[in-house]
């Protein structure tokens, strides 16, 4: 079972008839059991691609292919896909077993049967207890579990999700990274994972998809990506901190990431002034003139001292100035 | 800071237009008064002859029959219209929605002489047209019970209103609820029923309490206007009826006793849409 979406082309009208390009020629691949993350800012395209394979949105070129079938005249309810919406899309006028179940009625299973499978889905996910509320009585967490338990209910092709944690506290989403991966496994079909959130991605994806601009930048292991970003905007957005990107020397755009830039109080390197110090835990974040460093608290400097940055040459990235692209 | 204050200019103006008339029409009911000597107070002889009223119970029963047909047709329209016109903006979608508006933006008193005028069986565009399509004419004005079809037909469409609250509530809707029945593969109908109708049922339910209300006092217009309550008072609804005891025969006293009456019939009528809902609501939630 796999997701292939092929020259996909997407445009949209404004409301002042400017034209904006949500989807400008992306290929993409989601491989039979895999978790692919599909990450970018807001407006880059990666929502619309997801209603695209969902099928609610149709494509202006190109095609999508769910387990090798060609699907890109497909109505959306005859792919056999779930969809985990961004706020949960309850029901709010229907109990929690009713919300679960209503993919099932809505194809036509008895209720009968329903009421069985909703059961069993509900005790996999262990919120038995909360089939007879209301979605008002939900915490945003809980609301969450009952839109996956809804996608998990009809054993679909695709697994498709929409943010769905970015309402929902940091602790719970801790625990629900790790909570969505078993149910991606016991599922065991391509689970396409859609956020803007970059340590998110990197925690949950087999594959991540850094898309902005209606463009998949760079599609490969979170690690690849990290340790060698495709592009300057790639390194920009990819990672726990944005990297360090030096001004462009004979066409040549230098990069290093701030967690790999030693700050010294003396020696040999780039010199220049502290202007911040942002204390983070067992270290902190020290701005020296335009580079960004991550240093140990114990070697933290104070505001306005002069100090010296270095890194080892082989720490440093290497982009075209003109283009962006990695050399 | 004490807000009640800002409530004054509302309390005020209900005192004095709605609850003070109200408290001496109730007065009333219980006098005998014709506007020229001051009321006389005859205690339950009001009641007696209420019940034994042969003609009022008539008019409520025909204002009764108005309500029971043409309230669920105007909630069918409204509802229907908006449904159909919530989708997407376009010059289709404002044609459609001004002209679903239109009917409420004319005056009442025009829109009864424009049904006079349609209804017409001499020359009226209605009657000719069963005619050419060979359905028999039911006799819209002359034959009781096309009377009183006449007088749904003329008060059916003035759903405006009705129209453009159902329309909200259809948008309140989020897309997303739609989006996810639409993966899911539920049908369009399903869609409906399970989830657009359910979700805007509180609101239609208020619409349907208030038109309720609004249908069996509007009846008035049309049938002094176009019916005249005729013919052989197969259309003289309650209000009709309450007027004419009131101006034409003078009989103020007793007219407040038809009002007050015909209030708290009314009052009771309202109360079965909410209690249905209530019972609907209660069934939506437990089943799955």
């Amino acid at each position: 079972m796999s997701v292939v979406v092929e020259g996909a082309r997407k445009e949209f009208r404004a409301r002042r008839g400017a034209r904006v390009m949500a989807l400008d020629g992306v290929d993409l691949e989601a491989k039979p059991g895999e978790l692919l993350v599909i990450v970018g800012p807001s407006g880059s395209g990666k929502s619309t691609l997801l209603r695209v394979i969902a099928g609610l949105e149709p494509l202006d070129a190109g095609r999508v292919l769910i387990d090798d079938r060609d699907v890109t005249g497909v109505p959306a309810g005859r792919r056999d896909v779930a969809l985990v919406f961004q706020e949960a899309a309850l029901f709010p006028h229907l109990g929690v077993a009713a919300n679960i179940g209503i993919g099932e009625r809505a194809r036509g299973t008895r209720r009968r049967d329903v009421e069985s499978r909703v059961r069993e889905v509900a005790r996999v996910l262990d919120i038995e207890p909360l089939l007879t509320r209301m979605p008002t009585e939900l915490s945003g967490g809980e609301r969450q579990r009952v839109a996956l338990a809804r996608a998990m209910i009809r054993s679909p092709r695709v697994c498709l999700l929409d943010e769905p944690l970015a309402s929902v506290d940091t602790e719970l989403r801790l625990r629900m990274r790790g909570e969505i991966r078993a149910v991606q496994r016991s599922l065991g079909v391509p689970m396409v994972h859609v956020t803007h959130d970059q340590v998110e991605a990197m925690a949950m994806g087999d594959r991540v998809a850094v898309m902005a601009q209606g463009r998949v930048l760079q599609c490969d292991i979170p690690a690849e990506v990290y340790a060698r970003p495709a592009t300057t905007a790639v390194a920009r957005t990819f990672g726990p901190l944005p990297m360090n990107l030096l001004p462009a020397v004979d066409g040549v755009v230098t990069g290093v990431r701030p967690e790999r830039v030693r700050v010294n109080r003396s020696g040999a390197g780039r010199a220049g002034t502290v202007a911040a110090v942002e204390p983070a835990g067992e270290e902190c974040l020290v701005r020296v003139d335009d580079v960004l460093a991550r240093v140990p608290m114990a070697d933290a400097p104070h505001p306005g001292e002069q100090v010296v940055v270095t890194w080892r040459p082989e720490d440093e990235h290497h982009f075209d100035a003109e283009t962006g692209a990695r050399r | 800071m004490r807000r009640w204050p800002l409530a004054a200019p509302y309390l005020a103006g209900s005192a004095l237009l709605v609850l003070v008339p109200l408290g001496l029409a109730a007065a009333l009911a219980f006098t005998d008064y014709f506007g020229f000597r001051a009321p006389e107070f005859t205690g339950a002889d009001n009641l007696t002859r209420l019940a034994a009223d042969g003609t009022f119970w008539d008019a409520v029963g025909i204002s009764a029959f108005v309500a029971a047909v043409v309230v669920p047709l105007r909630l069918l329209l409204a509802v229907g219209a908006a449904l159909l016109l919530a989708r997407r903006r376009g010059a289709r979608t404002a044609v459609g929605r001004a002209a679903a508006y239109l009917p409420s933006v004319i005056p009442d008193a025009a829109w009864a002489l424009l049904w006079l005028w349609i209804l017409n069986p001499l020359y009226g565009p209605l009657p000719a047209l069963l005619g050419v399509l060979g359905v028999p004419d039911p006799g819209f004005l002359t034959t009781p019970w096309g009377a009183r079809l006449g007088l749904v037909l003329v008060m059916t469409f003035q759903v405006g209103e009705a129209f453009v609250v159902a329309l909200a509530a259809r948008l309140a809707i989020p897309a997303r609820l739609h989006e996810a029945i639409e993966v899911e593969g539920g049908s369009p109908w399903f869609a409906m029923t399970r989830v657009t109708l359910p979700l805007m049922a509180p609101i239609v339910l208020v619409l349907a309490v208030r038109d309720m209300v609004v249908v069996v006092q509007n009846a008035f217009v049309p049938t002094l206007l176009v019916t005249d309550g005729g013919p052989a008072n197969a259309t003289l609804t309650a209000p009709l009826l309450i007027y004419r005891r009131a101006f034409e025969y003078g009989e103020l006293g007793y007219a407040s006793t038809l009002s007050v009456t015909l209030l708290v019939l009314t009052g009771i009528a309202a109360a079965l849409p909410l209690w249905l809902a209530a019972r609907l609501a209660a069934h939506q939630r437990a089943r799955t």
